[in-house]
């Protein structure tokens, strides 16, 4: 039997569904990103603070804020090798290198206190690997990370394909490690 | 809330007269710039990452820095905006001007525009100064010592030298010819301070200027300018810039039927909007590098 009603509800659940599915294929990316737009506007703290993290430090004077980033600037390798350096950012938390030979970019190298970003230190639990005496992983493809005193982050990043995982560990321990310590 | 940071980058145009201005410039700074769009894109050629894991976080941790007023990054696009803004209004006000001298009938109008030059050289002062406050707010003062930071600004390249070599071609050598070094330092250093006040850049970014009042601000456009005034001028003669060669080589990009290089200007003026463009573009990289250290 024709039911007039139920045709009309049906109609707008199809278009209600096929305008989602439009809107959904009509920006893809928009669809990847949303939901870290949706936390870092509403006012939630998108990054939970790890406990356990926070009270391995080995300072507990150490300011539970992010430091300045130019505080790390003094532990940052210098130049040496063919290789200079170019200071690149400096933000709260956050201090960061370019590594450059013959005038092109070779690597990036940066330090950056996870206090700003707590999450960041989650991958390096568990792992067995130590560089310098620092827990340490490789991360994707190009990166590769040093956690010190369970607080600061040490990466190298590979900006051209001829600088090897061996280069990043090598200009990691370059870094002085010990004095990021004792900050 | 304005737009999404990764929709400001996806939405950036692959093709129109901007994109055209600045190819026609790749010969003033050969490979340094690619029109790189779209924010997935922008993280994967900045960062040569593949791993989709990683790229999610990058992209995430980006969006929250930017999307974080006390780290710096939205005020900076807002003047990447204002200024691109401002240089359009100021095409029309050019234009008007240039019909002013022209026609005498229309003369009255030089007294309500500035002279075109003057103008020219007021906004190009502003538009440098702009640069320099929105390198500060993405990029902090890097280093230990002002060695350390005039290293950083001197290691320009990408969409950011891109950006200077439209400033310097299409925002001076083109409106204000090879003087325009001498023109800017005259004509900002002895402006009234009402002057630089009735410039739309000007006073739309005024607060951002460091400076207690418009004279003190005005010194600060002066002392950026004399600061820069050797490197744009070796910029110009290493690569044997002229106007004839830079509309020369437009001519292949953009259909310009008037080789009046003053019209040349101001229809590029209106039309385009490179600064905000390669802005953006700056932004987006910054933005990357840091999320990719930090994640």
């Amino acid at each position: 039997m024709f039911r007039p009603k139920s045709t009309i509800i049906l109609f707008f659940i199809a278009a209600i569904f096929m305008f989602t599915v439009a809107a959904c294929f009509s920006n893809e990316s928009n669809s990847r990103w949303a939901n870290a737009q949706r936390e870092s506007t509403s006012g939630a703290k998108p990054s939970p603070t790890l406990p356990t993290q926070q009270t391995a430090s080995s300072n507990p004077a150490r300011s539970s804020k992010p430091l300045p980033g130019g505080s790390f600037n003094k532990f940052f390798p210098a130049a040496s090798d063919g290789y200079t350096t170019v200071a690149s950012q400096e933000k709260g938390g956050f201090a960061e290198y370019k590594l450059k030979k013959d005038g092109k970019e070779m690597a990036m190298l940066s330090v950056s206190d996870t206090a700003a970003n707590p999450e960041a230190t989650q991958k390096f639990q568990g792992s067995a690997r130590t560089i310098s005496g620092y827990p340490a992983v490789e991360q994707g493809s190009t990166a590769t990370a040093v956690l010190v005193d369970n607080r600061f982050q040490v990466k190298v990043l590979s900006r051209n394909p001829s600088f090897t995982k061996n280069d990043r560990e090598a200009w990691l321990q370059k870094f002085n490690l010990a004095g990021i310590a004792g900050l | 809330m304005s737009k999404p940071i990764y929709q400001i980058v996806d939405e950036l145009p692959t093709g129109g007269i901007t994109v055209k201005l600045l190819q026609a410039l790749d010969y003033v700074v050969p490979g340094q710039w690619q029109n790189i769009v779209g924010f997935d894109n922008t993280i994967r050629t900045v960062t040569g990452e593949t791993d989709e894991g990683m790229i999610q976080k990058i992209g995430e941790r980006a969006i929250f820095l930017y999307n974080d007023p006390n780290q710096g990054y939205q005020r900076a696009l807002w003047i990447y905006e204002t200024v691109g803004k401002g240089s359009g209004v100021l095409g029309a006000a050019a234009l008007a001007n240039k019909i002013g001298e022209n026609i005498s009938f229309l003369s009255f109008l030089d007294k309500i525009t500035p002279k075109a030059d003057k103008a020219q050289a007021i906004d190009l002062g502003v538009k440098l100064v702009a640069e320099l406050v929105a390198f500060c707010k993405i990029n902090g003062i890097p280093g230990d010592s002002i060695g350390d930071f005039v290293g950083s600004l001197a290691d320009y390249s990408g969409e950011s030298l891109m950006r200077m070599a439209a400033l310097v071609t299409a925002d001076a050598l083109l409106p204000l010819g090879p003087d325009f070094i001498q023109k800017v330092e005259s004509y900002v250093g002895g402006a009234n301070p009402s002057e630089l006040e009735q410039n739309g850049t000007f006073s739309q970014i005024q607060a951002e200027i460091p400076g207690s009042d418009t004279s003190s601000k005005q010194g600060f456009i002066n002392q950026s300018w004399g600061a820069v005034a050797d490197w744009m001028s070796s910029f110009v003669s290493s690569r044997g810039l002229t106007q004839e060669s830079v509309v020369g080589n437009l001519k292949n990009y953009i259909d310009i039927t008037d080789d009046r290089l003053d019209y040349v200007s101001a229809f590029l003026d209106v039309t385009t909007d490179y600064y905000q463009h390669t802005g953006v573009q700056t932004l987006a990289r910054r933005l990357v590098e840091r999320a990719v250290a930090e994640i």
